[in-house]
């Protein structure tokens, strides 16, 4: 089973190790660090998050900028130990409020008896971290989330976009209030990631949406909870010719590809009437995770065009459309579009600010390159990302009421 | 609140430790606590604070349990080094194991088994005797953990004092989180046993389905990867296991999904009702897609795993392509096997789709995926006959874009494609001839040197294109000037201008004689293997595309339920085999436990094993069994697995180059692991940078089934040169009467060339020293390497004619002097530093030839391990 696990800074430096089994030689840390930095396969330049040196089994996830890690000699799965990586971090951070370098190294005391909880001889235990609170003793100290510093450009690139911390919730799930009045809060959001893949002449090739109804609750008292979704539910394409969207023209009824739930999740009336019981545990957790490939409206139409403007010299231009109704607006939103690496300068003219539905924006950059783009232009830039927050508005329809008895 | 922890870490005075010596023994509660998490915060950083133990030890004896876990993640770390002062705390232990607090009492059981000290073992036992009987689910659920720990440490004690059949006990436990851990310690206690131990009967069974609804997701892991060892007696019994373990697919936890997974698919081999299995295969297919919506780490392994579940049962994802196309901003990683799955599922309903995103990929600007997605195409065409010409045209559209790589690409896929169709596209040769010019890379230039000799009648100037290749003919690699000369052969036979006819004629039956059919490679692992494999969804075996046996050297391979007796371990004959590296890593004994691996070949069927229970019981009990060796061989340390039998089909080697009495021996031994006598051995070695070759015939009598010889071969250096950079690779190739022939990479030890002339005189190694310019001196640090005493390692170096010359001291290190020679008289001029017991050397060698620098420190850390 897991022999060590640990968690290292982006530099390499040891922020938490500890060591279950015994059974793996020294330097293990140093090893893995050198072997990700430095990935050089004849197929890919990027390490799996699997791999195997001299015997020892590294498995590891990047967190918040962070790599959590583990080792092992033996042939386990390692589905579960990245699902355990992932619940480590997302545990922690329910302990700690947020989840960074500094927070894990004010508390190393607290994360280790976690870590002694969590894990008994590498074989996981509980990642539950309202089973874990009668048993965990320290008191976590608050790293105050916003002077933190933020993680810049590279955050954009970090995957896993499906947990974005799309709740604003940075308080640690166990520490009372300084005036030690208790909150009495629960959290529900809908966060979907959608990719839509659009011809050139603008027709949509693929879409898709992984959704998740996250939770994350402060009720004192665990009482339970009745999550009721649209009526008109349903799971399952039916016949196997799966992408005819025929399915979605009439009705606006949500159709499921596949879900699956939350271990506290009930589902003896779901049947009926798509009703999910549950006593919702401390701290986040994602209640359901469905995916649907039915035809739905993307919110937002993207067209970028680059154009040589000269030997060294392109314009960019980038028009969003936002198709959705004019009474929600958009904000956080983030558009990235890499330029080729020969790239020097690039100037920009932008109408900044939230987008109300129904608007249009335009953004202009100019680039300036250090040698001549090579005709292939439109294949050396993009292809555009786009991230952003509706509040108050989803893609898939799915709705949901919460219901307390 | 205590305020912030990190300020443990910024305590920089001088006298740290006697002032936390104080604080320990303070005696304010408070204080004390405060002094531990200093403690601790010195120990996290690697601060040696192992001279505070008995400080910290007075500390345990108290009701707060936060204190008490810091003083136990203490003693975790020092009883090791400390073995006799960590008998003072076995009172605390036993006293606090039956304290009424039950998480003192799990916390005690915890950290004892995790002391991993002989002394303290003896006293564990009684406590958790009691603990596996306590009232409380969490002592149980602790105890049980707490039995493989001890059965780790002393496997004996542990069926003597019957906590295996405690363990077996608790797997009837009313408490879902006790027996996921009994059933999780049970299958560690088996995979480090031969006997059969843990083994799932009827009654289990149905205890594990029943504990498998209500456990937490780990649990369920544990319980499904255990229920997977179990074989259901009949189809009905199958279908029951099934509809049980179905409803884990909807689980949000993906290990739990593909060890449900897992379980149905070895199931599915029993039910013999085709419904059943359309059935299931159908409810399959979303789970395994929605694991593609989890983070890319996720859906590595799920992919990874999907890549194994296709090649059996392709029907299951049929219709679900599109899932797999990749997407721009997924991790290389995930796109590369998302590739290999759209190549296996490609089919004549979907070709269409398919050759469109491939296209596309090959337009995108990471290079190594468009090659990836070029060569995807031509597998599509060697796979799909009826899909060959519209693979082709796409093939020429890409040419038509003129990027150097792709081209180049493209042509070795068409190479591939003219050979499974002979006879059928040539009239695109011209097309490939206008790129004649850009090809740059072998194994391209290789192709279309193959595409127009093998057409030579029919291109026009076939003689001129090959002129143009032959100027640069001696630059050339091998792979280009061999398939040069076999075109202009072919050029020559197809277009003799005059010659006796005999000869052509018996030429041309050979040169031009009929190819064999090569076939679509996706679907490439044996069925054997694939089995195998499958049986190991979800591990990390279905990861890496390798038998466990591969790459886990820890633990023994359990029997599998259905095999007889221990017949198939024990007539494999077990030999030490250091772990081998998973990705090409050399192998290295790198585990600190000794290994013993037994080769399992699931290929080979049992053969009458000459002494199975003895050989059986050694195994169980003791690491330290010797190899078996033939009575006349050579004796020696064990030698490195070189081919494993699972590659050589039975046949395993061993070897390793090794210098006696001034000479060098390949020291090469076989186990015959077959049914048949294996004979006519013969042995080969490919260029390499020492130009060793076999200096005679390779002396091996028949090899009877089951029997191994180990031999001598001598060897001589600077025969088959091989040009370029240095290099330690080694390329061996055996063949014999029976088998295919095979290849397998040792590597060159340096140290193997030191010669017996090696040692210098103190002046001329210093004028030597100073002789030489200084950016011929290089240096190297070997982290691992420990000087334990000077004498022993000038005396071990001697050995291997490393000859020590002088020695200094420079404050707390010690720096040796010394010389050592490789044939043709290249010396090199050694200056090792290290601390005596502290881990790390610094090498540094000055030498006339920088070349061999790296070879050399290789050899030297090799040395000093």
């Amino acid at each position: 089973m897991i022999s060590q696990f640990f968690v290292l800074s982006q530099r390499g430096d040891h922020i938490v190790f500890r060591d279950y089994r015994g059974e793996v030689p020294k330097g293990s840390a140093e090893i893995f660090f050198r072997k990700v930095k430095f990935w050089n396969d004849d197929e890919a330049e990027e390490a799996p998050p699997v791999f195997n040196v001299d015997g020892v089994n590294y498995i590891h996830v990047k967190v918040a900028g962070l790599f959590f890690v583990v080792t092992t000699m033996v042939n386990v799965s390692p589905s579960l130990l990245l699902e355990l990586l992932q619940r480590i971090a997302r545990v922690t951070k329910d302990y700690l409020g947020v989840l960074n370098e500094d927070s894990l190294r004010k508390n190393f005391i607290l994360v280790y008896e976690l870590l002694d909880e969590v894990i008994d001889f590498g074989y996981p235990q509980t990642t539950s971290t309202e089973v874990l609170k009668s048993y965990i003793f320290n008191e976590p100290i608050m790293v105050d989330a916003g002077r933190l510093p933020p993680l810049g450009p590279a955050a954009m690139f970090m995957q896993g976009t499906k947990r974005m911390p799309g709740t604003a919730v940075t308080k640690s799930v166990v520490a009372t209030e300084p005036g030690g009045k208790k909150r009495e809060e629960i959290f529900v959001d809908i966060i979907e990631r959608i990719s839509v893949t659009f011809s050139s002449s603008g027709y949509i090739l693929t879409s898709e949406i992984d959704g998740t109804i996250q939770m994350k609750s402060y009720l004192t008292g665990n009482p339970e909870i009745r999550l009721a979704l649209n009526e008109d539910l349903s799971i399952g394409r039916t016949g196997s010719s799966s992408y005819d969207y025929r399915s979605s023209s009439g009705g606006g009824a949500v159709i499921l590809d596949d879900c699956n739930f939350h271990e506290s999740v009930h589902l003896d009336s779901f049947d009926i009437d798509r009703t999910l019981h549950l006593i919702p545990p401390d701290g986040e957790f994602a209640v359901m995770n469905y995916r649907i490939t039915q035809e739905f409206k993307p919110p937002f139409r993207v067209t970028a065009l680059i154009e040589e403007a000269g030997p060294s010299r392109a314009e960019v231009l980038l028009k969003i459309r936002a198709d959705f109704s004019a009474n929600v607006t958009a904000n956080t939103i983030v558009v990235q579009m890499p330029v080729p690496s020969y790239t020097m300068r690039a100037s920009f003219e932008l109408e900044a600010g939230a987008i109300v539905g129904g608007s249009e924006h335009t953004l202009r950059a100019k680039l300036t390159f250090s040698q001549e783009s090579h005709g292939n232009l439109t294949k050396e830039a993009g292809p555009v990302n786009m991230n952003f927050t509706i509040p108050m508005y989803n893609t898939s329809k799915l709705q949901f009421s919460v219901i307390q008895d | 609140m205590s305020g912030h922890d990190s300020k443990y870490f910024s305590t920089t005075k001088k006298g740290e430790i006697p002032e936390l010596k104080e604080e320990l023994n303070s005696q304010y509660k408070d204080k004390r606590k405060d002094a531990v998490k200093k403690v601790i915060a010195a120990m996290t950083v690697g601060k040696d604070v192992s001279s505070l133990f008995t400080d910290v030890v007075n500390c345990m004896q108290t009701e707060n349990l936060e204190l008490k876990k810091l003083v136990y993640l203490y003693l975790i770390n020092y009883a090791k080094s400390q073995p006799d002062l960590a008998i003072l705390a076995v009172n605390t232990f036993v006293k606090d194991s039956q304290d009424p607090n039950p998480l003192i009492r799990a916390l005690a059981v915890r950290t004892m088994g995790c002391i991993r000290v002989d002394k303290i073992t003896e006293y564990l036992c009684d406590p958790l005797q009691r603990c596996l009987k306590d009232d409380d689910p969490y002592v149980r659920k602790t105890a049980a953990i707490c039995v493989a720990k001890l059965y780790d440490i002393n496997a004996e004690l542990v069926e003597d004092r019957g906590f295996l059949e405690a363990l077996k006990d608790l797997i009837s436990d009313n408490n879902p989180m006790v027996v996921a851990n009994a059933v999780a310690a049970l299958a560690e206690i088996q995979d480090s046993s031969t006997r059969p131990i843990f083994e799932i009967t009827s009654h289990t069974l149905s205890k594990l389905l029943t504990a498998l609804n209500e456990c937490t997701e780990w649990g369920q892991v544990f319980i499904l990867d255990s229920l997977s060892r179990y074989k259901a007696a009949d189809a009905r019994e199958a279908e029951n296991i099934v509809e049980r373990v179905t409803p884990r697919l909807q689980h949000a936890n993906c290990a739990v999904v593909l060890s449900a997974v897992k379980i149905i698919l070895l199931q599915m081999e029993l039910i013999t009702s085709t419904d059943v299995v359309r059935n299931l295969c159908k409810k399959m297919a979303p789970p395994l897609v929605t694991l593609l919506s989890a983070e890319p780490e996720i859906q590595y392994v799920a992919l990874r795993n999907i890549n194994l579940i296709v090649q059996k049962r392709p029907t299951i994802l049929a219709h679900e392509i599109k899932v797999f196309f990749c997407k721009y901003n997924d991790p290389i990683y995930v796109k590369m096997e998302k590739l290999e799955i759209m190549i296996k599922l490609a089919s004549d309903r979907n070709i269409d789709q398919v050759l469109l995103e491939f296209k596309e990929y090959a337009t995108e600007v990471d290079v190594d995926f468009v090659r990836k997605a070029v060569r995807a195409i031509g597998r599509c065409a060697i796979k799909l006959e009826r899909a060959a010409e519209r693979c082709i045209s796409v093939l020429l559209e890409l040419i038509k874009i003129k990027v150097n790589y792709v081209v180049q690409e493209a042509i070795i896929v068409i190479k591939d494609i003219f050979r499974r169709y002979p006879n059928t596209y040539e009239s695109i040769i011209a097309t490939l001839c206008e790129s004649l010019d850009t090809l740059d890379e072998p194994e391209a230039k290789a192709s279309m040197i193959w595409i127009i000799g093998e057409y030579a009648e029919r291109i026009d100037n076939a003689d001129e294109l090959l002129e143009s290749f032959l100027e640069t003919f001696p630059e050339e690699p091998a792979l280009v000037q061999l398939q040069l000369l076999t075109a202009t052969v072919k050029l020559f036979l197809k277009k003799p201008t005059e010659g006796p006819q005999q000869m052509i004629q018996a030429a041309k039956d050979v040169v031009l004689a009929e190819k064999p059919v090569i076939s679509d490679d996706s679907n490439q692992l044996d069925s054997s293997l694939l089995d195998d494999l499958l049986a190991n969804i979800s591990t990390l075996s279905s990861v890496y595309h390798k038998p466990p046996e591969a790459f886990v050297s820890r633990v023994k391979t359990a029997p599998r339920a259905d095999d007889e007796e221990f017949a198939d371990t024990a007539e494999t004959g077990y030999s030490e085999s250091p772990s081998q590296g998973v990705d090409g890593a050399s192998p290295s004994s790198s585990a600190g436990t000794s290994s013993n691996v037994p080769v399992k070949q699931p290929a080979a069927p049992a053969a009458p094993a000459p002494m199975p229970d003895l050989l059986g019981d050694l195994m169980g009990m003791d690491n330290s069994i010797v190899p078996v060796d033939e009575p006349t061989a050579p004796s020696g340390p064990p030698l490195p697995v070189l081919l494993p039998s699972t590659t050589g089909q039975g046949l395993q080697i061993s070897a390793q180059l090794v210098r006696r009495d001034g000479q060098i021996f390949y020291d090469i031994s076989f186990d015959n692991g077959t049914q048949t006598v294996l004979d006519g051995f013969m042995i080969q070695f490919n260029k390499n940078t020492f130009g060793l070759a076999a200096g005679g015939a390779l002396q091996v009598s028949p090899l009877q089934p089951g029997t191994s010889a180990r031999t001598l071969l001598p060897m001589v250096a600077f025969q088959n040169l091989s040009p370029g950079a240095p290099s330690s690779l080694l390329q061996v190739a055996v063949k014999n009467n029976q088998q295919p022939v095979w290849y397998f990479n040792d590597k060159i030890p340096m140290h193997a060339f030191f010669g017996e002339d090696g040692k210098m005189e103190r002046t001329s190694f210093l004028e030597a020293w100073k002789s030489l310019p200084d950016d011929n001196e290089f240096s190297k640090e070997f982290p691992s390497s420990v000087v334990s005493s000077i004498d022993a390692t000038v005396e071990h170096l001697a050995a291997s004619n490393v000859f020590f010359i002088a020695k200094r001291k420079n404050s707390n290190k010690d720096v040796l002097y010394m010389s050592a020679k490789i044939p043709r008289g290249i010396p090199f001029l050694i200056e090792l530093t290290a601390a005596v017991g502290v881990p790390g050397v610094k090498c540094a060698v000055k030498t006339p030839n920088k070349e061999m620098v790296a070879l050399f420190f290789e050899a030297m850390e090799s040395l000093l391990k």
